[in-house]
C-alpha cells in the first residue's frame, strides 16, 4: 500500500515537471510582452514584470497591420480546413468502406505528395501562382495548404470511417437510399466528430504555415500571421517587446482550439498511427 | 465487423470514382506538376540570371553536388540534426508517455499543456526560445547568473552552441507530438498482458521490458517515421533562430539559398530531387524495420 502511494506521489512529481517543461518558455514570453525595455534588457533579469506594462499590445496594434495579418490567417486556415474536408471525406470513405481498385496506387500518390520536400514545391507553385496572378491572394496559400493537408486528412478520416458499423449504410439502403446519399445524410452527420478531429490538425497546420507563406506573399498586408512575426525583426532595431506581444496575440486562438480540442486532437493524432 | 453487407454492390465501383476523382484530380495536378518539374529542371542548367544560356545539363548538376563542400557540410549538419533531436525526442517522448499514462484527475489542465509546444507555429516557438536563449536579455542566462554558474552571459546562439541550441528548441517543441503518438500506444495494450505476466511473477522492469516494449514498438517506429521524415527537413526553426549562420545551416536552407537568392533553379532543383531521395529511401528503410519488427507480434 505504502509503495503504491509513493509511486503515485512520484508519478504526479514526474507530470508535474513535463508539465512546467511545457509552460514555462510561454510564461517568459508573457513577461517580455509585459515589461518595458529597460527591463527587458536587464542581465540578470527579473523574473517578473516590474512595472508591468501594456505599452507593448498598444504598439502591435497601433498601424492595424497586425490586426490585417491575423485575418489573413484565419481566412486562409478557414478556407484551407473546409476544402481540405470536401476533398478528403469523400475520398476516405470510399478507400474505407467501397471496393476501390489499385488502392496501393492511390495511397502511394498521397503518400508521394506528403514526402517530397516543401522546399522544392514552393519554387514551381509560385511560377504557376504568379502565371495565374494569384500573389498575395488567398488561393496562393489555400491550395498548396490543402493540397498538403490531404494525405493527412484522407488517412484520419479512412481509419475514422473504417470504425463504423456497417449497419449504418445497411439501414439506409434498406430505407431506399443510394449509396451516395447513404454517405452524405448519414454517414457524415454521424462522423462529425472525426471530421472535428481532422478541421482542428488542418486549421492547425494552415495557421502555422511559414514556408509557403514566406515566399507567396507580396506586400506586409498580404502576410501572415508566422510571416509577419518572423519580419518583424527587420523593421526596427529588433522591438522585444512589441515581438513578444504580437507572439502572445498570434498564440491566442491556438490556445482556444488546443484548450477546446485537447482529447480530440490526442485521439486523431494516434488514430493516425494505430493503423 | 459484420460481413460486408448491400452497400459493397455492383453500383460501387462507379461511386468510389466519384468520390476519389477531386481529390486525386486535386493532388495529380497540383502536386504532380511541381514534382515532375523539379525532376526535369533537375537536368538543365538553368540560371534565371542568366537564362539565355538555359540547356540540357545530363547530370552535371548531380555531379557537382558530389564537389560542393556547402553542401556535404550541410548534409552532415542536418543528419547531425536529424540524429540528435529525434534521439532525443524518443527518450523523452517515451518517458513522459509513461508518466502521462492512465492520468485520472488533472487530465486536462496536464494534457492541454503538454499539446500547446506542438500546436504553435514554429515560428513563435523559436520566437520564444530566441527570448530564452539571448545572450544580453534571456532567462538561461539570467538564471545562471543568479545562480554563479556563470560570471559572463553565454552567447548560446553563436558559435560552437548554436546547433545544440536549436536543437534543445526543436526538442521542446516536438517531443508533445511523440508523447502523444505513444501515448496511444500504450493505451492500446489490454490490461490482461499486465495481470497475466504479474501472476507469472513479473517484476515491474520485466513487464516494461517484456510486455510493454514488444507492443510498443510500432508506435515507436511510426513516431520515428514522422519525425526522422520531417526533421531532415527542417526550415523554420533554423531560419528564425540563426537563419544558418554559424554551422548551423541545413539542406532546406541551403536549398533555399541557391533557389531564391542565387536564382539557379538547375542546380537547387537538382538538391531537392536529392533531399527527395534521401528522405525517400530514409523512411523505405524505416518501413522495412517497421514490418521486421511487427511481424513477430502477429
Amino acid at each position: 500500500m505504502r509503495r503504491k502511494r509513493l509511486d503515485s506521489v512520484g508519478l504526479w512529481i514526474a507530470r508535474g515537471a513535463i508539465a512546467a517543461a511545457c509552460l514555462i518558455p510561454f510564461y517568459w514570453l508573457l513577461n517580455v510582452s509585459l515589461s518595458t525595455p529597460s527591463a527587458i534588457y536587464k542581465m540578470p533579469a527579473d523574473y517578473w514584470p516590474r512595472p508591468a506594462v501594456i505599452d507593448n499590445f498598444r504598439a502591435v496594434f497601433e498601424t492595424g497591420q497586425f490586426l490585417r495579418n491575423i485575418l489573413n490567417s484565419f481566412v486562409v486556415a478557414s478556407l484551407t480546413t473546409l476544402l481540405t474536408l470536401a476533398l478528403a471525406s469523400p475520398a476516405a470513405y470510399a478507400l474505407a468502406r467501397l471496393r476501390v481498385r489499385r488502392k496501393d496506387l492511390i495511397m502511394a500518390v498521397f503518400l508521394g505528395v506528403a514526402i517530397f520536400p516543401a522546399i522544392g514545391m514552393v519554387g514551381p507553385l509560385y511560377v504557376a501562382m504568379a502565371r495565374l496572378s494569384l500573389i498575395g491572394r488567398y488561393p496562393a496559400l489555400v491550395l498548396p495548404y490543402t493540397l498538403m493537408s490531404l494525405p493527412l486528412a484522407v488517412w484520419i478520416l479512412t481509419h475514422y470511417f473504417s470504425t463504423l458499423p456497417r449497419s449504418l449504410e445497411d439501414a439506409a439502403l434498406i430505407d431506399g437510399c443510394s449509396p451516395a446519399q447513404a454517405f452524405l445524410r448519414v454517414i457524415l452527420p454521424v462522423s462529425a466528430p472525426g471530421l472535428f478531429t481532422s478541421a482542428a490538425l488542418i486549421f492547425i497546420f494552415a495557421w502555422n504555415e511559414f514556408l509557403f507563406a514566406l515566399i507567396m506573399t507580396s506586400t506586409p498586408e498580404s502576410r501572415t500571421v508566422p510571416v509577419a512575426l518572423a519580419l518583424f525583426a527587420g523593421l526596427h532595431e529588433l522591438p522585444w517587446g512589441t515581438i513578444a506581444a504580437a507572439t502572445v496575440v498570434s498564440i491566442a486562438p491556438v490556445l482556444v482550439l488546443v484548450a477546446l480540442f485537447q482529447r480530440k486532437i490526442v485521439e486523431g493524432l494516434t488514430a493516425g498511427a494505430t493503423r | 465487423m459484420s460481413k460486408p453487407g448491400k452497400a459493397t454492390g455492383r453500383h460501387d465501383g462507379r461511386l468510389a470514382v466519384w468520390l476519389l476523382a477531386p481529390s486525386l484530380a486535386f493532388v495529380t495536378i497540383l502536386g504532380a506538376f511541381p514534382v515532375l518539374s523539379q525532376f526535369v529542371l533537375s537536368f538543365t542548367h538553368y540560371n534565371m540570371k542568366f537564362a539565355d544560356e538555359r540547356g540540357f545539363a545530363g547530370l552535371a548538376n548531380f555531379a557537382r553536388l558530389a564537389t560542393d563542400t556547402t553542401f556535404l557540410q550541410d548534409f552532415w549538419q542536418t543528419v547531425y540534426f536529424t540524429v540528435m533531436s529525434v534521439g532525443l525526442e524518443l527518450t523523452f517522448g517515451l518517458a513522459a508517455a509513461l508518466a502521462l499514462n492512465r492520468i485520472g484527475r488533472g487530465r486536462a489542465p496536464v494534457n492541454t499543456s503538454v499539446v500547446l509546444p506542438w500546436a504553435l507555429p514554429t515560428v513563435v516557438a523559436a520566437t520564444m526560445w530566441s527570448l530564452i536563449l539571448n545572450d544580453r536579455m534571456g532567462l538561461l542566462n539570467s538564471v545562471l547568473v543568479r545562480l554563479g554558474a556563470i560570471d559572463t552571459p553565454v552567447v548560446w546562439l553563436g558559435p560552437g552552441l548554436a546547433m545544440g541550441s536549436i536543437i534543445l528548441a526543436d526538442v521542446w517543441k516536438t517531443t508533445p507530438f511523440v508523447a502523444i503518438i505513444l501515448l496511444g500506444g500504450l493505451k492500446s495494450i489490454p490490461d490482461q498482458y499486465y495481470e497475466a505476466a504479474a501472476l507469472d511473477g513479473a517484476g515491474r522492469w520485466h513487464l516494461f521490458r517484456f510486455v510493454t516494449m514488444p507492443l510498443l514498438r510500432p508506435f515507436i517506429a511510426i513516431a520515428l517515421l514522422f519525425r526522422t521524415m520531417d526533421a531532415f527537413r527542417i526550415f523554420d526553426i533554423i531560419w528564425v533562430l540563426t537563419g544558418g549562420a554559424t554551422k548551423t545551416e541545413t539542406l532546406s536552407i541551403y536549398i533555399y539559398r541557391v533557389l531564391f537568392r542565387y536564382s539557379d533553379l538547375g542546380y537547387g532543383s537538382a538538391m531537392t530531387v536529392a533531399l527527395f531521395l534521401i528522405v525517400f529511401l530514409m523512411s523505405l528503410g524505416l518501413l522495412k524495420i517497421m514490418k521486421v519488427t511487427r511481424e513477430p507480434l502477429q
